[in-house]
């Protein structure tokens, strides 16, 4: 059966188009290629289509400095980690958190956030005060991230019912479905106080955690990490990092 | 209740991923019913060999899940052949999308094929006709007008399917959607619409396919 004439210079032309976007070209020396979800809100967001955030803000700095220019990627978070493995990002800005399993795979420039674990309730819910009252809780983490592997380590974490989810983990605790939902503090009080949704903190961050860019443990990535890294401690001298933090969280959080 | 304002501001910045969404479902069925006419073939005519291969393609393909498979070429098979790496998200979902769908439509197609009335086969045969004349001239055009419904009804599936291309980094209309509701935190607003614009897109195609299938069905008609 012949396909009518139209219909396959149609096919040919959206072929052609798109042709363009099938062999994107790799990692130039120049070009940095940050991932993030552009789900985390104050880090990385989207309002009418423009990327935002304290992230992005960082990231374009650091580019200032090293002269690389910065190509944000957004994907499910994830996925992030499967990029950065792949070498399809050269690295996450996402509130990467340091840990032991990921030390042991990526390298990381020195921490750019320093931050708690917060535990985070329905507004009138005052069942639960610390992680202690979670047993027998349901809390929502994030797919990927590091509380779920927090919670765990807790001395009652058989006795917590952990869900994770892919994203909007506020909304289902704002709508009464689970418990609670764990996240750092600082984007926590952020979400409570700009977003209007009925949350509020319970009690006191209960782990410090130290954030900060994971690059590919290789000698590019070490390269790479090297850059990066200078700029940061530049920005830190020259007080850019701080003001980035006040003008998203009326507060400095690079600071241990 | 609902912010109307919200969403009529955010209707032109979804649109705008609209033509990738529709770009990657029609490339992927373009080239899924390619495929998937051949996979079908090969089993109606029992070739060999590729009839085992056929097999265990449909197999594979319907007994996985989409998100495996896109997971497994974009993240997977980097790790064994590196040259993979170069394909972008895009390719990566449209070669996903076109083997999966492929599959399904295969299966559709060959029970469109096998459909036709044996008589239609033994008459063409009686005439002298090549087994390649039977089917391209007797078979395959009354086999379409069978298969057309199912077909679209696969179309329209995989253009919801599209969705699954944020998982691998690329920005499509879901994707938008989900990171304007992260910066608004207006989640029903964000989601309802991007459900009314996959709605319309949906009533759009089948307004088309009922204009398809009055043409095929011009033959029939007395």
């Amino acid at each position: 059966m012949p396909l009518p004439c139209k219909l396959t210079t149609t096919l040919a032309a959206l072929s052609l188009s798109v042709a363009s976007g099938f062999f994107a070209a790799s990692a130039q020396a120049d070009t940095l290629r940050v991932g993030m979800s552009g789900g985390y809100f104050p880090f990385t967001f989207v309002e009418q289509d423009e990327l935002k955030g304290f992230e992005v803000d960082v990231m374009n700095a650091v580019g200032e400095i090293t002269g690389d220019e910065i190509e944000f990627v957004t994907a499910s978070f994830s996925g992030l980690a499967g990029m950065l493995e792949s070498g399809r990002i050269d690295t996450i800005a996402n509130q990467i958190t340091i840990t032991p399993e990921r030390e042991a795979k990526y390298v990381f420039t020195s921490p750019y956030v320093y931050d708690g674990a917060q535990v985070v309730v329905r507004a009138g819910n005052d069942t639960i005060e610390s992680v202690e009252d979670l047993s027998g809780k349901s809390v929502a983490v994030n797919l990927g991230s590091n509380y779920e592997q927090l919670l765990r380590e807790q001395p009652n974490a058989d006795e917590i019912d952990i869900r994770t989810y892919e994203s909007n983990i506020e909304q289902d605790v704002a709508l009464g479905r689970v418990e609670a939902f764990v996240m750092d503090r600082v984007s926590a009080t952020q979400v409570i106080k700009e977003k209007g949704l009925p949350l509020e903190l319970a009690g006191q961050p209960f782990s410090t955690i130290e954030n900060a860019l994971p690059f590919r443990d290789d000698e590019a990535g070490r390269e790479q990490r090297d850059r990066v890294d200078a700029a940061l401690s530049e920005l830190r001298e020259n007080g850019e990092l701080r003001e980035i933090s006040e003008k998203w969280f009326n507060t400095d959080i690079t600071q241990p | 209740m609902l912010n109307l304002e919200y969403m009529w501001g955010l209707l032109p910045v979804l649109l705008r991923y609209l033509p990738l969404t529709l770009q990657m479902a029609t490339i992927a069925m373009f080239f899924a019913l390619i495929l998937a006419c051949l996979l079908a073939v090969v089993r109606v005519s029992k070739v060999p060999f590729l009839n085992g291969f056929s097999l265990l393609f449909i197999s594979f393909f319907r007994g996985t899940p989409l998100l495996v498979q896109l997971f497994l070429f974009y993240y997977g098979l980097p790790q064994l052949i590196s040259a993979l790496i170069s394909i972008t998200g895009v390719t990566a979902a449209v070669l996903g999308l076109t083997l999966h769908f492929s599959a399904y439509m295969a299966e559709s197609i060959r029970a469109a094929i096998v459909g036709i009335d044996r008589s239609q086969t033994e008459a063409a045969l009686s005439i002298g006709m090549t087994q390649s004349q039977l089917m391209r001239r007797i078979i395959l055009p009354q086999a379409t007008r069978v298969a057309t419904p199912t077909l679209m009804n696969y179309f329209i599936d995989m253009i919801k399917a599209t969705s699954l291309a944020f998982t691998l980094g690329v920005t499509e209309l879901m994707g938008a959607t989900q990171k304007e509701a992260a910066g608004s935190f207006l989640y029903l607003e964000a989601f309802l619409l991007v459900a009314l614009i996959y709605w319309a897109i949906v009533e759009v195609l089948s307004w088309g396919q009922r204009r398809l299938e009055i043409y095929l069905n011009k033959a029939y008609q007395r």
